[in-house]
């Protein structure tokens, strides 16, 4: 039986706030409310996909999910664990179950380490292997994830980009976790090579029975890759639906918003572009009401009054909105 | 064997960055010769412990003792001419090298013992931690460096550590380390900060790793290009240092220096004699000139962001 209903990852109303600190006494004078009150669930083997633009708190989402950066509030469910208050054993093994793959693949590997000690080094802290039989199970994930066995001495400037973010993927798999957590993983990379890494993790995923939770600004990269799709707006999720549902019935007008942004093959199909004007808000002080409500064309009334709760619309195909007008 | 494991055993290896950074640092000429330079007067105070642990004759057993004609002008057999006892000049330039090698040697390695360590601690867990060691450091720096080192030479001086009476040497060299690990602490904690936000060492907290293994396996080698540059560039400070209190009076009594090389000449230049003087600031200009550009070009190769690609 399925712990907790096939779900592998469920969050709830999460927050993370950073204090803003000032003057010589350093005193809390307001809080960064990167993440505030954001719920979701990933189905094992399944790909979640959340988006949403630059500085909206996608990445802290995961970064607090891991507990790399403190939680304020919420509730975290990895399995059975409560990962916010899981003791140094349980993290442990939720560590080892649940990993990162970043999005520069210039910044995320150690300079001065080979690629046989980057990618086994989760091995080593974890499964105290090591000498040849760690080099072989490295030289094992290396040739799966489309290098070669032979690279394991060499170092990461003497790899390209796309190599690099491979010899990434291999590290995040080593210890064969459960889920891995995608932080924008193609986004640093040329758009050729960016297809490549996204086929590869999508057969890695069959191979070894992965669940993703993908983070991305681009709808067209999640189109491609994930079976459901939240969108997150200013530390909160404005839409969650099934992928195909939501490309087929965006609601939220910022959703639409970033669907008119996808570039289209067919250039006679002209589509009105639906341009947001402004800036986001500061999430120090975001604004009352609803969040999106300084840059949303059908705001009116009670938009600038209430904060509308994420709800399920359209009745039975599990598309959730939080805005009042649909 | 399988053939995997043979792979794995052949793969070949790949070029650190710091083989990359040594690979920069032979090409340049200059720094290479400021190197032997270098190499030389380290030699040569190692040839000098050397000589002193097999009793090798290769200089007076007692300094202060009459062996010639005073203040002799240099000339072919003298070189740098004689000092007040008839000493060759030469002689005890050569010799103070020891001194100042030593000093700046084990003066650097304890303020590297010291700074490294505080510096990667204030850094990586900053908070309470870190406005301790902040708070040390800039007190420590606020006062005037010379007279923070005399007070540690006097206080020092002829003190017991260990049950070893501190030597003159001893003291200089625990003043100087124990009050200029400030800025090599300062460089790596501020580095420190740098790269513990950086991804590679998210990456390394999401799967586990021990705070100790991040700091010593991640951090420390990221930011030990930066002890070596500083190094190399402090040593000459450390090389003045020990001038400036041989020069008070504050160093080795009985065995030569260039500190109190150049204390002497302050009595003898009013009678014109000019040659310890310069001798003197000779060795000290060569040795300093060396390091300074060899640092500067050590500093340019062994920077990764300045590596062409």
């Amino acid at each position: 039986m399925e712990s907790t209903n096939g779900y592998l990852l469920k969050v709830e109303d999460l927050k993370t706030y950073f204090p803003i600190r000032k003057g010589l006494l350093r005193r809390t004078v307001g809080y960064v409310r990167a993440v505030d009150g954001v719920s979701f669930d990933v189905r094992r083997g399944r790909t979640l996909g959340l988006v949403g633009e630059s500085g909206c708190g996608k990445t802290t989402v995961a970064r607090t999910i891991v507990r790399l950066i403190p939680a304020t509030a919420g509730r975290v469910s990895f399995e059975k664990t409560d990962i916010l208050r899981a003791d140094k054993k349980q993290m442990r093994n939720i560590r080892s179950n649940i990993s990162l793959i970043f999005q520069d693949p210039f910044g995320s590997l150690n300079p001065r380490m080979t690629v046989g000690n980057i990618v086994g080094e989760p091995l080593k802290v974890h499964k105290r292997i090591t000498g040849t039989e760690l080099m072989g199970r490295v030289g094992d994930i290396l040739s799966r994830v489309g290098l070669s066995r032979d690279h394991i001495n060499r170092y990461p400037h003497e790899f390209s980009g796309g190599q690099r973010q491979r010899i990434g993927i291999a590290r995040a798999l080593i210890l064969e976790p459960k889920l891995v957590v995608c932080d924008e993983p193609v986004s640093a990379l040329d758009v050729s090579i960016q297809s490549q890494i996204l086929n590869l993790l999508k057969d890695l995923q069959g191979e070894f029975e992965l669940t993703y939770l993908f983070i991305a600004h681009d709808l067209a990269v999640v189109e491609f890759s994930c079976d459901a799709v939240a969108v997150m707006y200013l530390g909160k999720i404005v839409e969650r639906a099934p992928a195909d549902e939501l490309y087929r019935n965006p609601l939220h007008p910022y959703t639409i918003a970033l669907m008119s942004a996808i570039p289209r093959v067919d250039p006679s199909q002209r589509r009105a572009r639906a341009v947001l004007g402004g800036e986001v808000p500061s999430a120090s002080n975001p604004p009352k009401g609803c969040r999106f409500h300084t840059r949303c064309p059908l705001a009116e009334g009670e938009c600038f009054e209430q904060t509308p709760p994420l709800e399920e619309k359209d009745g039975g195909k599990g598309h959730f909105v939080a805005c009042w007008k649909r | 064997m399988t053939e995997h494991q043979q792979t794995i055993k052949k793969a070949p290896k790949g070029r650190s960055l710091w083989q990359d950074g040594l690979r920069r640092l032979v090409r340049r000429k200059l720094a290479m010769v400021c190197l032997v330079v270098v190499v030389l007067y380290f030699l040569l105070a190692g040839f000098l412990y050397v000589a002193e642990f097999f009793d090798w004759q290769v200089g007076p057993i007692r300094w202060a003792e009459e062996v010639g004609e005073s203040y002799q002008p240099p000339s072919s057999n003298s070189i740098f001419g004689t000092d007040i006892f008839g000493q060759s000049v030469l002689r005890k330039t050569l010799y103070g090298t020891k001194i100042s090698i030593t000093v700046a040697l084990c003066a650097s390695f304890i303020s590297i013992a010291i700074g490294v360590p505080l510096g990667a601690i204030a850094g990586y867990f900053r908070g309470f931690v870190d406005e301790i060691i902040v708070w040390i450091y800039s007190t420590l720096s606020s006062i005037p460096y010379i007279l923070l080192i005399l007070a540690f030479a006097v206080v020092l001086r002829d003190k017991t550590l260990f049950g070893h009476k501190l030597a003159g040497i001893t003291s200089v060299y625990l003043a100087i380390g124990l009050t200029s690990w400030v800025g090599i602490c300062r460089l790596v904690r501020g580095e420190i900060i740098k790269h513990k936000e950086r991804e590679y060492v998210l990456a390394a907290r999401s799967y586990g790793c021990s705070t100790r293994r991040i700091i010593f396996q991640h951090l420390i080698p990221n930011v030990f290009h930066i002890v070596i540059i500083d190094f190399s560039l402090r040593f000459v400070a450390f090389i003045h240092a020990e001038v400036i209190l041989s020069f008070l009076g504050l160093g080795e009594a009985d065995r030569p220096s260039w500190g109190a090389m150049i204390n002497d000449a302050r009595i003898e230049l009013s009678r014109g004699v000019w040659w310890q003087m310069v001798a003197a600031t000779l060795a000290i200009f060569f040795i300093s000139l060396a390091l300074n550009i060899f640092g500067d070009a050590l500093r340019d190769s062994l920077d990764p962001k300045l590596r062409v690609q």
